[in-house]
């Protein structure tokens, strides 16, 4: 059956030939996967063939909404960006805010896909039914947010831009995709796939719109979620503080990283605190079709972002030695306007830093130097002097150099800014994330960390712990629901796609969802050559014992790792060696 | 023995709006005895988070010492 | 008479105002067709604001040349009678007015009970 919410339309982009193609949806994948992740992640696995260049003609990118997109649906309003990875080889698909993702449903299309690659840097215009292919010579080498302001300038705000920077350009695997110059698909180097496309932004403007079954009762129904489910003090906080919020939290939890993961607690949190940063708050925005409104657009000295997150201000932060405000600021702004993920492109700087203290290679740069880390930015993005190693990420970086110890990443993405020690089952969460070291697939220190009578230092239980994390979070970001809503629970999901599509989900079916996006994006990687052997955790976390903080004294034994990983793979039915059986990949 | 006790995140509006108080407690009780003495029981709040001593965070039936600060934080969603 | 409030502090420039409304005018969600138009953008390193939302100032009724708009405690608009010539559109001071199809989409306040100050998130929109 056809189901409402959808447009029920794919634009394929072929970018060699300069066409583009309508086709209808996969209304049978949407019935298993429904939008976003989960839809992105099924055609993909069915469109690419294995062993493909992540950076060559045959990768696809992909950009999918959700049956939420575009309707009052509280924080639906995010997009959905896949490829395979150039960063580690996996499946890889990232969110981003913004509105780009609304323009596009109502341009008229639940998903773009771009294929091939433009013989000359360009940009494609879609406005509606419209697609038109245009030169970039005169973009081609400016920042992501220079590009923005120029083709804003050219079409009026009431388009939405998706651009990427240098770093995107020159195929460094750490680059991100920027719109509404603060908002990012970050991970993965899904920029660098934008990039070997020769695709340098995509402009896009919809002045259509979404049905939906009983349109005036679905309104009344989704206004009274918004006032009794959204806007509950457990999530508005986020409207105050954004994710600055988690940085005492973290510190008292002993999950702050310090010095490349040397350490996880610091007393000198007080100095890049939120009420430090916020400070220099000249607005706020949020992502449309929001209810919370996260983003902190501030100025702190000459620096300007809309944030910072937590993430980057701990790794430009205390994981770099830096306390400065300022200085954190400053490399969230040239991270974003480079188009370098501010996670990976941190993480390697500081581990050069403690390569360099260690004097195992001398990087050029210390703990401490703020300003050497944000002129190191830039040098990689532009692969010129130390910045063209590094650029290489913190994977390749140590097998050339050493350190691999302290090369703290899954299957080559660098590791987000939750020191597992003092949360083990986010060692797991990291290790068996669909596309390396990620944060966003099962956030262990909310159950485990912070909860009062929930042990943070042992394996058991681990295992069901992630994999519920995980499921939930694979149905919420397969309905492009932001991670924010933290109250949604699977009956308002099943309540909200019932009233959207006018097809009845059930709760069951929303678990159920969960465990096929798990599976298909397993399945995706297996195909790749992906097993046990690369579910790993960085050799710093079993061989050191944290120093400080309330995990002082905790290392994670590597047995207790492998026990948690046993237990991962049993309860999704994957063998011991992680791989899904045939029968299980024959039912995706 | 005196403590300090810090209510963090939606805390304080689910008790009387007092973010921070210092108050009297019985020798080495723990921090679920501190809370319970100011109102607070962990068990029946809506969705409280953990607790802290001195900054550092330890189990709901960790005991507490004279002077220490005790923060209890309501529960965090999101990453 | 009450009328709808901005505060443009609070916005967080979600657009789930015109997502509403047009829902509730037109039968789908399209903002294009929508008769409140509020939305935040960056531009030159600064937050700005689009604010066109009905202030019930009546121009467009007095401005009607076929008086198919009438202002009582909110403007209705006779659409047997529009003619779509655009003279209101012309005459809105907060460019709300949109003429589609040859007729005048005019904000009603939902005839007294906004939908837009219903959904809206931060309190930015009010009826008063």
């Amino acid at each position: 059956m056809t189901m409402l919410g959808y447009k029920n339309c794919v634009l394929r982009v072929d970018l060699t030939m300069k066409g583009a193609t309508m086709e209808p949806l996969r209304m049978d994948w949407a019935e298993k996967y429904i939008g976003s992740k989960g839809l992105a992640i099924k055609y993909l696995y069915e469109e690419l063939k294995p062993g493909i260049d992540a950076l060559g003609p045959e990768n696809k990118l992909m950009f999918t909404n959700g049956p939420f997109t575009g309707t009052p649906v509280p924080c639906s309003g995010k997009l959905s960006v896949a490829a395979k990875s150039p960063a580690t080889g996996t499946i890889n698909d990232c969110s981003i805010g913004g509105h780009a993702g609304i323009q596009i449903k109502y341009a008229g299309y639940d998903a773009i896909i771009f294929e091939g690659k433009l013989k000359e840097p360009g940009y494609v215009l879609i406005e509606d039914g419209k697609v038109a292919f245009k030169d970039a010579s005169d973009l081609w080498g400016l920042g992501s947010h220079e590009a923005e302001k120029i083709l804003a300038d050219r079409y009026g705000h009431d388009y939405s831009v998706l651009s990427i920077g240098p770093a995107g350009e020159n195929l460094v695997t750490m680059s991100c995709i920027n719109s509404d110059y603060y908002r990012q698909a970050g991970r993965g180097g899904i920029g660098a796939v934008m990039g070997s496309k020769n695709l340098k932004a995509i402009v896009v403007r919809g002045t259509g719109g979404v049905e939906v079954p009983n349109i005036v009762e679905a309104t009344k129904r989704i206004i009274e979620i918004m006032q009794q489910d959204v806007l509950q003090e457990d999530n508005t906080f986020v409207f105050d503080y954004g994710t600055t919020a988690f940085l005492e939290a973290c510190n008292d939890g002993g999950i702050l990283p310090v010095n490349n993961f040397q350490d996880a607690t610091d007393e000198r949190w007080v100095e890049y605190n939120g009420d430090v940063l916020l400070q220099g708050k000249k607005g706020k925005r949020g992502c449309g079709s929001c209810g919370l409104g996260c983003g902190n657009f501030l100025q702190i000295g000459d620096a300007i972002c809309e944030g910072p997150e937590y993430e980057s201000i701990a790794v430009a932060g205390p994981n770099a030695g830096v306390r400065d405000p300022e200085a954190i600021v400053k490399f969230n702004q040239v991270a974003d306007n480079m188009g370098l993920d501010t996670i990976s492109a941190g993480d390697v700087i500081i581990w050069a830093m403690e390569m360099t203290e260690k004097g195992i290679h001398d990087f050029g740069i210390r703990f401490g130097e703020a300003d050497k880390m944000i002129q190191y930015l830039e040098l990689m993005a532009k692969r010129e002097g130390v910045g063209a190693d590094l650029a290489l990420g913190v994977k390749a970086c140590a097998a050339k150099y050493g350190g691999e110890d302290f090369a703290m990443h899954v299957k080559g993405l660098e590791y987000p800014q939750y020191e597992p020690r003092g949360s083990w089952g986010m060692s797991l969460a990291y290790a068996v994330s669909d596309r390396g070291a990620c944060h966003m697939r099962a956030y262990a220190p909310n159950v485990e960390v912070f909860a009062a009578a929930v042990p943070p230092y042992t394996a058991e239980g681990k295992g069901q712990m992630v994999y519920e994390l995980a499921e939930s979070n694979a149905v919420k970001f397969s309905l492009c629901i932001c991670d924010f809503w933290g109250t949604l629970n699977y009956e308002t999901m099943a309540e909200l796609l019932t009233i959207v599509t006018g097809k009845t989900w059930t709760v069951e079916e929303m678990g159920e969802v969960g465990r096929r996006v798990i599976n298909v994006a397993r399945a995706f990687n297996q195909r790749e050559g992906f097993n046990r052997k690369d579910d790993t955790m960085p050799k710093r976390l079993a061989k050191e014992a944290l120093k400080s903080g309330a995990a002082a004294g905790q290392s994670i034994p590597q047995e207790a790792f492998e026990d948690m990983l046993d237990q991962y793979y049993d309860v999704l039915g994957w063998d011991r060696n992680g791989m899904m059986p045939d029968e299980m990949i024959c039912q995706l | 023995m005196k403590i300090t006790i810090s209510l963090r995140g939606t805390l304080p509006n689910q008790l009387d709006g007092i973010k921070e108080r210092v108050v009297e407690v019985p020798d080495h009780c723990t921090c679920d005895e501190a809370l319970k003495s100011i109102g607070m029981d962990y068990t029946k709040m809506k969705r409280f988070g953990f607790v802290a001593i001195n900054g550092k965070r330890v189990m709901i039936h960790d005991r507490l010492g004279e002077g220490d600060e005790l923060k209890a934080y309501s529960s965090i969603s999101g990453g | 008479m009450k009328r709808l409030k901005f505060s443009k502090e609070k916005c967080i420039g979600c657009q789930l105002c015109a997502q509403v409304c047009s829902g509730m005018k037109e039968g789908a969600y399209i903002p294009s067709k929508a008769r409140i138009d509020i939305e935040t953008y960056y531009d030159n390193g600064n937050l700005k604001y689009k604010d066109s939302y009905c202030i019930l100032c009546g121009i467009c009724a007095k401005a009607c040349p076929v008086q198919c708009i009438t202002l009582g405690e909110y403007l209705t608009v006779d659409w047997s009678r529009c003619i779509g010539c655009g003279t209101c559109q012309a005459k809105c001071p907060k460019k709300v007015i949109k003429i589609i199809d040859e007729k005048a989409y005019i904000c009603d306040t939902c005839q007294g009970n906004p939908t837009c100050v219903q959904i809206c998130p931060q309190h930015a929109l009010t009826f008063e």
